[in-house]
């Protein structure tokens, strides 16, 4: 029973991941901690192995478009990863209560922010005709990479500490400071997401804080998830599943809030 | 690609992530199969197959577009990737024997 709810929890995550492009760990660990009893550590390390799922499935869709920068995230990984696997060891070190209050604390910023920006986070279609099936993406050449390898380093320690992507840093670093098209901003931070998140979940899987039965529902729930998401993505009014999503992040907000407070069940 | 669009090292990248995903997903399904009908840890062992799998997925990724890298003659990007291979290597190394 509780491998159905698991696959079906990773369907729902995977779908309004590929919806709304906000990614399956940051509504997936608190659903984990809080209904399923799970710590926050483990819930945090079994759900990296459904964020680098859907990365994989969808980078390589990405990749099939040529939309994606391998050099420039090639180049951001170093400081990704690094980040990433550095804030996972520490982690180690943090107790349930500090880990649950900035998870609260992300996921009612993240909230807030999908608000301020009246519910849009994915990028419009840049108005890129198609050539003989081919995206034409305008020339470019990345630059501060002072400053995007500083703000990686920041996402990749976000992920190894919260189990998430990292994309709401990135994205925008990319686009806005280093010239980069926000399409390929989009596709090639998703495409360092799953190097980011196996950089974490190698530590997470040595302390043991991956709990392989439940990690393996949620991977094929995610995966189905994100497949049709993916397809549906085109014909569904985005707005409302993001209306939807920041409701249901605001709940998993409060409830981690109130379960903090009262330490624990 | 900054500026330069290659296709083939597109696909090669991609096919990594594909193949690496798509058997990820079957020998899960595979390993959630088998507890329905089998008792005892051999589920539980698909599952982490499965599961080891898909953390080495974006590792080989890495591995697949340094040779390619090298292989192009472009060693910066060569030796970037090399570095990145070898943070993961230390983060599988940071983890060891903790608990």
């Amino acid at each position: 029973m509780v491998t159905v709810l698991l696959l079906v929890l990773g369907f729902f995550a995977g779908l309004l991941g590929a919806l709304t492009g906000i990614g399956g760990g940051v509504l997936l660990t608190p659903i984990l901690a809080l209904h399923f009893g799970i710590p926050i550590r483990e819930a945090i390390g079994t759900s990296l192995v459904a964020v680098i799922t859907t990365s994989a499935a969808s980078s390589s869709v990405h990749l099939q478009r040529h939309t994606t920068d391998i050099r420039l995230g090639m180049t951001l990984e170093l400081a990704t990863s690094l980040g990433a696997a550095v804030m996972a060891y520490l982690v180690g070190y943090f107790n349930r209560g500090v880990l649950e209050g900035l998870f609260a604390a992300f996921l009612l910023y993240s909230s807030i922010m999908i608000l301020s920006k009246g519910g849009k986070v994915k990028p419009e279609d840049e108005s890129s005709p198609a050539v003989n099936g081919d995206l034409v993406i305008p020339p470019y050449e990345p630059k501060r990479y002072p400053l995007g390898l500083g703000a990686s380093l920041v996402a990749g320690a976000m992920s190894g500490l919260l189990g998430i992507g990292g994309g709401p840093i990135k994205v925008p670093v990319m686009f806005i400071f280093m010239s980069v098209p926000l399409m390929v901003a989009t596709a090639t931070s998703n495409f360092m997401i799953g190097v980011t998140a196996a950089a974490s979940a190698m530590v997470y899987y040595r302390r043991g804080d991956i709990l392989v039965q439940i990690a393996a529902p949620l991977a094929v729930g995610v995966f189905v998830g994100s497949l049709l998401g993916a397809r549906l993505a085109p014909r569904i009014h985005t707005r409302v599943v993001m209306y939807l999503l920041v409701g249901v992040m605001l709940y998993l907000a409060a409830h981690l809030t109130f379960h903090l407070l009262r330490g624990g069940v | 690609m900054n500026q330069v669009r290659e296709p083939a090292f597109d696909r090669a990248v991609g096919r990594v992530l594909r193949v690496g995903a798509f058997a990820c997903f079957f020998i899960m399904v595979g390993g959630l199969g088998a507890g329905l009908f089998l008792s005892g840890h051999i589920p539980a062992d698909i599952e982490r197959v499965g599961v080891l799998l898909i953390i080495a997925t974006p590792v080989v990724r890495v591995v697949v577009a340094c040779f390619l890298f090298f292989r192009e003659k472009d060693y910066r990007h060569g030796w970037i990737s090399l570095g990145v291979f070898l943070i993961l290597m230390m983060g599988a190394l940071f983890g060891m024997g903790e608990h």
